[in-house]
């Protein structure tokens, strides 16, 4: 009987003690990140970078975000537009997840809606969204889907991410390399040499081997790169590059703003055998 | 053939699928009564279809009432070589956050139906998992499993969800969440099973959820569980190769019966190099007790704790909820529930309110 006792008083603190646990919220902004470290939300508008500052970000990547994403779909800040523009659902792949100018036919505007073919209505376990940003993704879409109106306007087209990222030692085989740029890639800028992987020889000695790669713009999403190696990778360190002569420009006729380096990504594989 | 083997197969057929639901997984059943999971589960780590006791038991102990004598007895079992089941959740559910109007929503959460085909008797079984509604149906879980009794091992290859912690009806609960692993997210692999007495161990080879889209990459996860009549502890480790990032996850957890009360914990460290900004350490926990204060009514009391990151201040979320669950009759079973969420002010949303009734009826 006393054992019992402590052990519901030990749980009615426990209780206590997890509930008043709670953030104060000092210094950072309202996506609980430290002021100033990413973009903040500000009024909802039309537009890619208001609605990842607003939704995607505050609400979707608490979930869709690092390595394990659900569905394998990040939608954090990096990732988001490259992975739902034109690019097909999992759960329903006849789908696009957003199809530029078609909302009704959106996968992602069908999940938050809660009419999706599949699964259930999204945020899971949360409040639906408002209908009135639900309108506004819906505009968006309709509009086209443009990416972010910062990015688009940028002087120069320029590399927002890539998988695997600088510095990453990844203990799988990548079957692709993922770039994602700022702007919508001009397709006949790219030719098999546009970028070169090569993989770097042992201790800086120089003896650097170019590994034959084949390069494919994605239908419906041509912010993105994908970078296919035509044979398996061993085991070593890797850099992928932009060739400077032939380059890749965006259909605004903007190459890559590469001052010194045209370097995009370095990486490690360690699969082993 | 008895009526409910002949309701059965009109279910089968009706459904145009192998069978019937998605159980329902509370594991402070299991702690309340000193059971395994496979005590009651055809999976030996729980959730979804029952077996023969798990049927009994939710004939004869769950509910306030029984069923009159004479009433036709489910077993579940349409063959001898074939076990069947289904669960039916519906809710009605109203949220309200500051500064936003409230949203209410009510319909069909889930329709799901199980099946087991025992393809050598307690050898080799073959089990479906088949969501039917909302939406189009699709596989939760597939898989083969081989099993040998008598030394207590099982190999199980085919779609599944992976064995981490406390397997929750809630997969909103920050220990799913924050883990990846629940039961919205059924991996792809094979599992290498151990069910001792007192021991329960699994180790996973599988895709990784987050590396769908990618193509490559895999995931690693282990478990084990020691189990005593009135207590068990449990550590699983799980560790996720990706293209965008690697991410691993260790979790401690525990149970204690105390009288009519359950209590559970759960403790989970994240690190996830996944994010843009570069690797977060992330931290969720749990803690749950639940009464069953009377035969067929559990009150359950929830308290969790979410930190995002740990490397910054001031950002953790809780979460707290009182569930009153009443079993009047055999697989019919009511819940009504608040849930508050506390995060920092400036989001709305991390301090919204959830009122909640569902209707769970099971087979």
């Amino acid at each position: 009987m006393r054992l019992r006792r402590l052990v519901i008083a030990y749980l009615g603190l426990l209780c206590a003690s997890l509930a008043g646990c709670a953030g104060s919220g000092a210094g950072l902004d309202s996506n609980g990140r430290p002021i100033g470290s990413e973009g903040s939300g500000g009024t909802l508008t039309a537009d890619f970078q208001s609605i990842q500052a607003n939704v995607f970000t505050p609400i979707c990547s608490v979930c869709h975000a690092g390595g394990a994403a659900p569905q394998g779909l990040r939608l954090d800040a990096v990732n988001s537009y490259s992975m739902i523009v034109g690019v097909p659902s999992r759960e329903d792949p006849s789908v696009l997840r957003i199809k530029p100018g078609d909302p009704d036919q959106s996968y992602l505007v069908q999940k938050i809606e809660g009419h999706a073919a599949v699964g259930a209505q999204m945020p899971l376990g949360g409040p639906a969204l408002p209908a009135a940003t639900v309108a506004v993704i819906r505009q968006w879409v309709s509009a086209g889907a443009l990416p972010a109106a910062a990015a688009a306007a940028s002087a120069r087209l320029s590399v927002v991410a890539a998988a695997p990222a600088t510095g990453e030692v990844v203990l799988a085989v990548p079957a692709q390399i993922i770039v994602t740029f700022s702007a919508e890639l001009d397709r006949t800028s790219i030719t098999p040499a546009s970028l070169r992987l090569e993989r770097i020889g042992e201790g800086g000695s120089g003896d650097d081997t170019e590994i034959p790669v084949r390069l494919d713009v994605p239908m419906g999403n041509s912010t993105a790169l994908l970078v296919t190696p035509r044979g398996r990778l061993i085991d070593g360190r890797y850099r992928l590059s932009v060739s400077r002569p032939t380059g890749v420009a965006d259909i605004g006729g903007r190459t890559l703003g590469f001052d010194a380096e045209a370097i995009v990504t370095t990486f490690d594989v360690e699969a082993g055998p | 053939m008895s009526r409910w083997r002949v309701a059965a197969l009109l279910l089968l057929v009706a459904l145009g699928a192998g069978v019937a639901p998605r159980a329902m997984a509370e594991p402070y059943l299991a702690i309340q009564q000193g059971y395994k999971c496979g005590t009651c589960h055809v999976n030996p780590t729980g959730g979804g279809l029952r077996n023969d006791f798990g049927t009994v038991f939710s004939e004869n102990t769950l509910p306030q009432y029984s069923l009159p004598s004479g009433f036709p007895v489910w077993s579940g079992r349409v063959f001898k070589f074939l076990r069947i089941g289904a669960d039916l959740r519906t809710s009605r559910s109203e949220t309200a956050a500051p500064n936003l109007p409230s949203d209410r929503q009510s319909g069909l959460e889930q329709l799901r139906a199980y099946a087991n085909v025992s393809l050598i008797p307690d050898r080799l079984e073959y089990y479906v998992d088949e969501s039917l509604a909302p939406g189009n149906a699709r596989p939760n879980e597939y898989y083969g499993r081989y099993s040998d009794p008598k030394h207590g091992w099982y190999l199980k290859g085919g779609q599944f969800y992976l064995p981490f912690g406390w397997r929750l009806q809630d997969n909103t609960a920050f220990v799913r969440e924050l883990s990846g692993i629940g039961m919205t997210t059924p991996d792809r692999g094979f599992e290498l099973g151990l069910e001792l007495p007192e021991w329960s161990a699994q180790l996973d080879y599988s895709r990784g959820e987050a590396n769908i889209s990618v193509g490559s990459g895999h995931q690693v996860t282990g478990q084990v569980v020691w189990i005593h009549n009135d207590w068990r502890v449990g550590t699983a480790a799980s560790f996720t190769q990706s293209v965008f990032g690697n991410r691993e996850v260790e979790g401690l957890f525990a149970g204690r019966r105390v009288g009519p009360v359950a209590l559970l914990g759960e403790l989970d460290l994240i690190r996830d190099k996944g994010f843009p900004g570069g690797e977060r350490r992330l931290t969720a926990a749990l803690a749950e007790a639940d009464w069953a204060f009377h035969k067929g009514h559990n009150l359950k009391l929830t308290a969790e704790l979410y930190d995002p990151d740990r490397s910054v201040s001031n950002d953790q979320q809780a979460r707290w909820s009182a569930v009153y669950e009443y079993t009047p009759i055999p697989f019919v079973q009511l819940r009504a529930g608040l849930r508050r969420y506390r995060g920092i002010p400036q989001n709305d949303l991390e301090n919204r309110r959830l009122l909640f009734l569902e209707l769970h009826v099971y087979l």
